[in-house]
C-alpha cells in the first residue's frame, strides 16, 4: 500500500515540477525582460506577455517550408518533450521525483542535447543560408560547453560519490557545512557560465537580436511560425528555468522537500520558485550592463568556465 | 573560530587567489587585470589572518594587515597609475591566445598538484594541504609572465609568481618570520617603483607599453 | 565437443563461401557465398553463445593442419563476445553486398575474398596460440587489403590507401609478431595458455617491451592516434560493405588483442603501461572527433569518427587497468564492461552508417558532402535510418551510445576519488577528453544529417537520386535495430559482457551490474532506467503533438517559400555548406587542425573593382600524417635511393654478392664455432 502511495506522490510531484516549469519559464522570461526595460528606463511589456503571446501562437495555422521534411515538424516537440521528461525526473520540488533512478546529471545533460540536437537539424532543413549559420553556430558552441559542463558534474559529484541528483541534493542537506567549499563553488560558477551559453543569453547570445551577423538561437529557428514557434517559445523558457531550478538547488537546496507529502511539496514549490525569480532578476540585471561577445570569443568563457571546473576538482582533491 | 569554519574560509581564501591568477589571464583590459592583483593581495593577506587568528599568531596578523596594504592597496595603485596614463590598453594579441591560455593554466593547476603530492604529505595541517594551490598561482603567475606582451601584464606576471611564493610560504610554515616578510615586501614595492619608471620611459620612447618591440636588447 | 564441431564447420562453411565466389558464374556468386557466409556466422554465433552460457573455453588442436606448430583453436567467452560482434556486423553487411554487388563486389576475386575475410574476423577471437594466431591476423590483414583495392583499382586514391594500409598493416603485424615471440621464447610453448601461466613472472623490463609493442601492433590496427593515417585513407575507399566490417569489426578486434595481451596474457601491468594507453585513447578521441567534424567526405568522416570511438573505447580499457594497477576490481571490471558496450555499440551504428554512405553514394555517385543534399525527400527510409544511427553515436538517449557513453562515464566517476595521483589527474582530463568528443561528433553528424540529407540537393546527381533496393534498407534497417533495441534495453548483452570481462580480469567474484530492466552498478551509486526514460519520452512526445494539434485552429500546415531576405527565387547555392558549417569549430582549433585555405580572386580585365571570379579552397590535412609520417617517408625514399646503387644490372655483380655473403657466412661459423 505504502508502495502505492509512494507511486502516487512522485508522480504528482513530478506533474507539479513540470507544470511550474512549463508556467513558470515564460514569466521568468517575462519578469526579466520587464527587470531589463526598468533598468533601462523603458516601461516594459507586463510580465505575462509571454504567456498571452504563447497561446496566441498557439491557435494560429502552421506553416512549413517546401524543402522541409518531417525533422522540421518533429523537433519543437522533440525540445519540449525532453525539456518536460527533465523537469519531471529533477528534484526541483522533492528529492523524490519519479523516475528518480534516472536522475542524473549526465542523463539530464544528454537528455537536453536530444532537443537541441534536433533544432539545429531543423534550422538545415529548410534549405536557407539563416538556419544553417545559427545550426553550425549553436552545435560549436554546445560542443565547446561540453567540457566544463561534464568535468562540473564530475566536481558536483564527488562528494556525494554519484552523480545522481537527489543523491547530491541530499547529501549537502546532510552536510551543510560542506556548501561553501572551494570545490562545489569553482563548480557552480563554471555551471552558471555553461547554463548561461546553453540557454543562449548574453554575453553568449541575445535573444532579442534579429540582426544576421550575430543571431545564433534566433537564425536556427527563423522558419518557424505559429504553433511550432509556440513549441520553441515554450521549449526555452522552460529549458532555462530548468537549468537555473537545478543550479539553485545545487547552491542552496534548503526548502527542497525530502518526501512527497503535500505540506512539502507547497513548501519545495514555493522556494525553489522563490530562489529562481532571485537568480533570475539577478541575471536579467547583470545583462544590462554587459555586451555580447563577439562569436569567436565564446571559446574563452567556455575555456574559462572548463578552468574553473578543473580548479573545483583540483580543490576537492586538494581537501581530501 | 570552529575547525570546520577554519577550514572552510582558508580553502576559499586560498582559491580566491588561484582564481584572480587564471583571471589575469583571462582578461584583456589592463585596468582590470590590476584591479584582480588587488583582489589576490586582499585574499592573501586574508589567508595570514586567518592563520594568525587560528594559531593566534599576532605577528602573522600583523604580516596580514601590511601585505594587505601593500598587495592589495600601495602596488596596484602604483600600476594603476601606469595604466591610466593610457587607458585603451589593452592585453589585445597574446603570445598564447586566450583559450589556450586558460586550459594551460588547468594543465599547470594539476601539475603542481602531483608535484607536491609527496611534500603535503609531510605537512599534515590544513592549511598545509593548500600548498598545491600556492604553487598553482605561482605557476600560473610564470605563464603570464611568459605568454603577455605588454609591460603592465608582465608587472603583473612578477607579482602574482611573488603572490603565489608568500601564498606557499604562509601555507607550508604557519608564516615567515615578520622581518623577512617585511624585506620581501619592501623589495616587491622597490621592483615595482624601478619597473614602472622603467614603463613609463618605454613608452615614452616607443609609445607603447609592447614588449615585442623590445627586440634589440641585445645590442 | 558439438560446440567444437561448430567452430570448426563455421570455418569450413566460411571457406566453401569463398570456393563458391570463386567458382560459381556471375549470376550465382554472390548469393551463394552469402547464404553459406551466414551459415558460417551461425555456426560461429551459436559456438560462442554456448561458450557464454556454460562459462568454459572450447579447445580444440589438430597438428596436421600447420607445420611444426599446429592449429590451436580456444573460444573463451572474451573470444566469444568478440565473435557474436562480428556475426552482428557481418550478417547485415553481407546481406547488404547481395544489392551492392554490381559495385565491385561481384569479380571473381572480390566474391572470394570477402567470404574469405569474413572467415578470418570470426575466427581471429578464437585463436588459442601464437601461430593460429598470426595466420588468421595475416590472412585478415592480407584479404581487408584486397578489398580496400577491389572496387576502383584505377583510382589513384585507391591505390594509395592500398599502399598505406599495407605498410602500416604490416609494421603492427611485424611488432605484434616479435610481441609474441618474446613470450613464447620466454614461456617455452607458443599456446595462450602456457604464455598466460609463464608471463606474469617475466621481469618487468620485459613485459613493459612485450605489451607496448603489442600496443603499438594493435592500435595501429584498431585506429588510434598516431597510427591511424591509414584508416581515413583505406576505409573510405573500400567497397561499403567492407567499410562496414572494417570500422565495425576489425578495429573491434584491434582492442581485443590489446586487451588478450594486456589483461589476459599478461595479467595487468603497472599503472604508467595504462596511463600510455589512456593518453593515446584521448589523443584519438579528440583528434578523431576534430577532424570528423570538419571532414566534408562522408566516408572519411565516418572514418575518422572510428578513430574517435576507438579513442573512448582506450580510454575504458586503460581506466581499467589503472583500476586493476591500483587495486580496484570493481571499477576495473565497470570500466571494462562500459569499454565491451561501447565496442558493439559502435560496430552496430558505424556498420550502419557506413553502409547508409555506400547507399547514398550508390544512389547519387557521390561521398562529397557539399555535392549532397535533400536526401531525405528523396530516400526517405535510408535517410530515417541514417539519422537514428547518426543520433546513436552522436550518444543521444534513448540509443545504444548513450548507454556507453553513461557507463564509461560512471566508471570515471567514481574512479575520481580512489585517491591515486595517477588516477587523480588522469580521471578528470579523460572526462574532459569524453565531454569534448562528445560535443565535437554531435557537430559531425549534425553537419553529415544536416547538410547531406536536408535542405536543397546541391547537384544534380543528389536531385535525381532514388531509394536504394530493399535487400540494403533491410541491411542497415537490421543495425539500426540493434541500435534502438540496446539503448531501450541493454541489460540484454550485460551476461555476455560480464562473462567476457571476468575472463578478462579474473578473480572478480561478485556481479558488475544488475540485472533487469534497470541498470545498476553493484556496489556503487549509479543507477539508469532507460526503458522507462525512453517510456516517457515517447508519452510526452506523443502528449505534446496533441495538444499542437488540439489547440490549434487549422492544424494542417500551409506549405510556403522559406524567407529569403525577400529575395524571390532561393537557391542550393545559397545555404550553408560542410565546409561552412564546420568553419567555427575549424577556426576554434586552427592549431591542431591547422587548415590550409587558397582564396582566389580574378577581377575583370577592364576594373579592379568588378569581380570575374572567387575561387575558395578549404583542406584540411591530417597534421599527424604530415609532421610525423611525412619525414619518415621522405628518409625511406633516401635510403631507397642508395640502396638502388648496389644494383648495377650486372649478373656478374649479382653473383658476387651471393658469393660474398656465402663468405661471410662461413668465416663467422668458422670464428664462432
Amino acid at each position: 500500500m505504502s508502495t502505492i502511495s509512494h507511486v502516487i506522490g512522485t508522480g504528482i510531484s513530478s506533474a507539479v515540477q513540470v507544470a511550474v516549469v512549463a508556467v513558470g519559464g515564460p514569466v521568468l522570461v517575462g519578469v526579466m525582460r520587464k527587470v531589463r526595460c526598468r533598468l533601462e528606463g523603458r516601461v516594459g511589456p507586463p510580465v505575462l506577455q509571454p504567456l498571452v503571446d504563447i497561446r496566441k501562437l498557439f491557435r494560429k495555422q502552421r506553416f512549413r517550408p517546401d524543402q522541409a521534411t518531417w525533422i522540421f515538424t518533429l523537433a519543437p516537440v522533440m525540445l519540449v518533450a525532453t525539456v518536460v521528461v527533465a523537469a519531471a525526473i529533477t528534484p526541483l520540488v522533492t528529492t523524490h521525483p519519479a523516475l528518480r533512478a534516472s536522475s542524473d546529471l549526465f542523463v539530464l545533460v544528454y537528455l537536453l542535447l536530444v532537443g537541441s540536437t534536433l533544432l539545429a537539424l531543423a534550422g538545415l532543413d529548410a534549405g536557407t543560408a539563416f538556419g544553417g549559420m545559427g545550426s553550425s553556430r549553436a552545435v560549436t558552441i554546445g560542443a565547446l560547453a561540453e567540457p566544463a559542463l561534464l568535468v562540473t558534474i564530475l566536481a558536483l559529484s564527488t562528494t556525494a560519490h554519484s552523480s545522481n541528483l537527489p543523491a547530491i541534493v541530499s547529501a549537502i542537506l546532510a552536510h551543510p557545512e560542506s556548501v561553501a567549499t572551494p570545490q562545489r563553488l569553482f563548480a557552480l560558477g563554471a555551471l552558471l557560465i555553461v547554463i548561461v551559453a546553453e540557454s543562449g543569453r548574453l554575453p553568449v547570445d541575445n535573444p532579442a537580436t534579429h540582426l544576421e551577423l550575430t543571431m545564433v538561437h534566433e537564425a536556427m529557428i527563423l522558419e518557424y511560425a505559429g504553433p511550432d514557434l509556440a513549441l520553441v517559445t515554450v521549449g526555452e523558457a522552460m529549458r532555462l528555468t530548468l537549468l537555473l531550478g537545478i543550479f539553485v538547488n545545487l547552491v542552496a537546496p534548503w526548502g527542497v522537500a525530502t518526501s512527497t507529502s503535500v505540506s512539502g511539496v507547497v513548501v519545495g514549490l514555493a522556494s525553489v520558485v522563490a530562489k529562481v525569480a532571485v537568480v533570475g532578476v539577478f541575471l536579467a540585471v547583470f545583462e544590462v550592463f554587459i555586451a555580447k561577445v563577439r562569436l569567436f570569443r565564446v571559446p574563452e568563457l567556455l575555456a574559462g568556465a572548463f578552468v574553473l571546473a578543473l580548479l573545483g576538482v583540483v580543490s576537492g582533491l586538494v581537501a581530501k | 573560530m570552529s575547525a570546520s569554519t577554519y577550514t572552510n574560509v582558508l580553502g576559499l581564501a586560498a582559491a580566491a587567489v588561484l582564481l584572480c591568477a587564471v583571471v589575469t589571464l583571462w582578461r584583456r583590459s589592463l585596468g582590470a587585470i590590476v584591479r584582480t592583483l588587488a583582489v589576490q593581495g586582499a585574499a592573501l593577506a586574508c589567508v595570514a589572518t586567518v592563520i594568525g587568528l587560528h594559531e593566534h599568531d599576532v605577528g602573522l596578523i600583523v604580516v596580514g594587515l601590511l601585505v594587505l596594504g601593500a598587495k592589495a592597496v600601495v602596488v596596484p595603485l602604483l600600476i594603476g597609475r601606469v595604466v591610466r596614463h593610457d587607458p585603451n590598453s589593452r592585453e589585445t594579441d597574446p603570445l598564447v591566445n586566450v583559450p589556450a591560455s586558460l586550459v594551460a593554466a588547468g594543465a599547470l593547476t594539476f601539475l603542481a598538484f602531483a608535484a607536491t603530492r609527496s611534500v603535503t604529505s609531510l605537512v599534515p595541517t590544513t592549511a598545509g594541504r593548500l600548498i598545491p594551490i600556492g604553487l598553482a598561482a605561482m605557476l600560473v603567475g610564470f605563464f603570464a609572465l611568459v605568454t603577455r606582451r605588454k609591460a603592465v601584464s608582465q608587472i603583473v606576471g612578477i607579482l602574482l609568481v611573488d603572490n603565489g611564493v608568500a601564498l606557499v610560504a604562509f601555507l607550508a610554515t604557519a608564516g615567515v618570520p615578520l622581518l623577512v616578510e617585511l624585506g620581501a615586501s619592501l623589495d616587491v614595492l622597490l621592483a615595482v617603483i624601478v619597473l614602472r619608471v622603467l614603463a613609463i620611459q618605454m613608452r615614452s620612447r616607443l609609445g607603447s607599453f609592447d614588449l615585442d618591440q623590445l627586440t634589440e636588447l641585445h645590442d | 565437443m558439438t560446440a567444437g564441431v561448430l567452430v570448426v564447420a563455421g570455418a569450413l562453411l566460411g571457406l566453401g563461401g569463398a570456393i563458391a565466389g570463386a567458382l560459381l558464374p556471375k549470376g550465382w556468386r554472390v548469393r551463394a557465398a552469402t547464404a553459406l557466409i551466414w551459415a558460417a556466422c551461425g555456426c560461429e554465433a551459436a559456438a560462442a553463445i554456448h561458450v557464454l552460457a556454460i562459462d568454459r573455453p572450447i579447445v580444440l588442436r589438430s597438428t596436421e593442419l600447420l607445420p611444426f606448430t599446429g592449429v590451436t583453436l580456444v573460444l573463451n567467452s572474451l573470444g566469444a563476445f568478440f565473435v557474436l560482434l562480428v556475426v552482428m556486423v557481418a550478417v547485415p553487411a553481407t546481406l547488404y553486398g547481395i544489392g551492392y554487388a554490381s559495385h565491385g563486389l561481384d569479380t571473381r576475386t572480390a566474391a572470394c575474398v570477402f567470404p574469405l575475410f569474413v572467415t578470418t574476423l570470426l575466427l581471429v577471437p578464437t585463436a588459442g596460440s601464437v601461430a593460429t594466431f598470426m595466420a588468421l591476423w595475416e590472412l585478415m590483414a592480407l584479404t581487408s587489403l584486397l578489398l580496400v583495392l577491389v572496387d576502383h583499382s584505377a583510382s589513384e586514391a585507391s591505390r594509395s590507401a592500398g599502399t598505406w594500409y599495407a605498410v602500416l598493416t604490416h609494421v603492427g603485424a611485424a611488432t605484434i609478431l616479435v610481441a609474441f615471440l618474446i613470450l613464447a621464447a620466454h614461456s617455452g610453448g607458443q599456446t595462450f595458455a602456457a604464455i598466460a601461466v609463464h608471463a606474469r613472472h617475466l621481469a618487468s623490463g620485459v613485459r613493459a617491451l612485450v605489451f607496448m609493442l603489442a600496443l603499438v601492433g594493435f592500435g595501429s590496427k584498431a585506429g588510434a592516434v598516431p597510427f591511424h593515417v591509414w584508416l581515413p585513407k583505406a576505409h573510405p575507399e573500400a567497397p561499403s560493405p567492407v567499410s562496414a566490417l572494417m570500422s565495425g569489426a576489425m578495429v573491434a578486434l584491434g582492442v581485443y588483442g590489446i586487451v588478450l595481451v594486456g589483461d589476459d596474457l599478461l595479467g595487468g601491468g603497472p599503472v604508467w603501461w595504462w596511463l600510455v594507453v589512456l593518453v593515446l585513447g584521448g589523443a584519438s578521441a579528440l583528434f578523431g572527433s576534430l577532424h570528423a567534424a570538419s571532414s566534408t567526405d562522408l566516408k572519411r568522416l565516418l572514418a575518422y569518427s572510428t578513430t574517435d570511438n576507438i579513442g573512448l573505447v582506450l580510454l575504458a580499457v586503460g581506466a581499467a587497468g589503472l583500476y586493476d594497477a591500483t587495486r580496484h576490481p570493481l571499477l576495473a571490471a565497470l570500466s571494462l564492461v562500459s569499454a565491451l558496450v561501447l565496442l558493439f555499440n559502435h560496430a552496430a551504428f558505424k556498420g550502419a552508417l557506413f553502409l547508409s554512405a555506400g547507399s547514398v553514394q550508390v544512389a547519387t555517385g557521390s561521398r562529397d558532402l557539399d555535392r549532397l543534399g535533400g536526401l531525405l525527400r528523396r530516400m526517405p527510409q535510408t535517410g530515417a535510418l541514417f539519422l537514428v544511427a547518426a543520433a546513436a553515436i552522436s550518444a543521444l538517449p534513448p540509443l545504444n551510445g548513450f548507454i556507453g557513453e553513461w557507463l564509461l562515464f560512471q566508471s570515471l566517476l567514481h574512479g575520481a576519488v580512489i585517491g591515486s595521483t595517477a588516477a587523480d589527474i588522469a580521471i578528470p582530463l579523460a572526462v574532459a577528453a569524453l565531454a569534448l568528443t562528445a560535443g565535437l561528433t554531435v557537430v559531425a553528424f549534425v553537419k553529415a544529417v544536416g547538410i547531406g540529407f536536408l535542405g536543397r540537393p546541391r547537384s544534380e546527381s543528389a536531385d535525381e537520386a532514388t531509394e536504394v533496393p530493399r535487400t540494403m534498407r533491410l541491411a542497415v534497417g537490421l543495425l539500426v535495430a540493434v541500435c534502438v533495441v540496446l539503448g531501450v534495453a541493454p541489460t540484454l548483452i550485460f551476461p555476455a559482457v560480464e562473462r567476457a570481462v571476468k575472463t578478462a580480469l579474473p578473480g572478480l567474484g561478485t556481479r558488475i551490474l544488475a540485472h533487469g530492466v534497470d541498470l545498476q552498478v553493484v556496489g556503487l551509486r549509479g543507477m539508469l532506467a532507460p526503458a522507462a526514460l525512453a517510456g516517457s519520452l515517447a508519452g510526452a512526445v506523443v502528449g505534446i503533438m496533441v495538444l499542437r494539434r488540439a489547440l490549434s485552429r487549422q492544424p494542417t500546415p500551409r506549405v510556403v517559400e522559406a524567407w529569403g531576405c525577400g529575395r524571390q527565387l532561393q537557391t542550393a547555392r545559397m545555404q550553408y555548406t560542410a565546409t561552412s558549417f564546420a568553419e567555427p569549430v575549424q577556426r576554434v582549433f586552427d592549431d591542431v587542425l591547422r587548415p590550409v585555405q587558397d582564396l582566389d580572386v580574378t577581377h575583370v580585365a577592364e576594373s579592379r573593382y568588378v569581380i570575374e571570379s572567387v575561387t575558395f579552397a578549404n583542406t584540411v590535412d591530417d597534421a599527424i600524417e604530415r609532421s610525423l609520417y611525412t619525414p619518415v617517408i621522405r628518409a625511406v625514399r633516401r635510403w631507397g635511393q642508395v640502396a638502388r646503387r648496389l644494383q648495377p644490372g650486372s649478373v656478374h655483380r649479382y653473383l658476387a654478392y651471393g658469393l660474398g655473403a656465402l663468405v661471410i657466412l662461413l668465416v663467422a661459423v668458422a670464428v664462432m664455432g
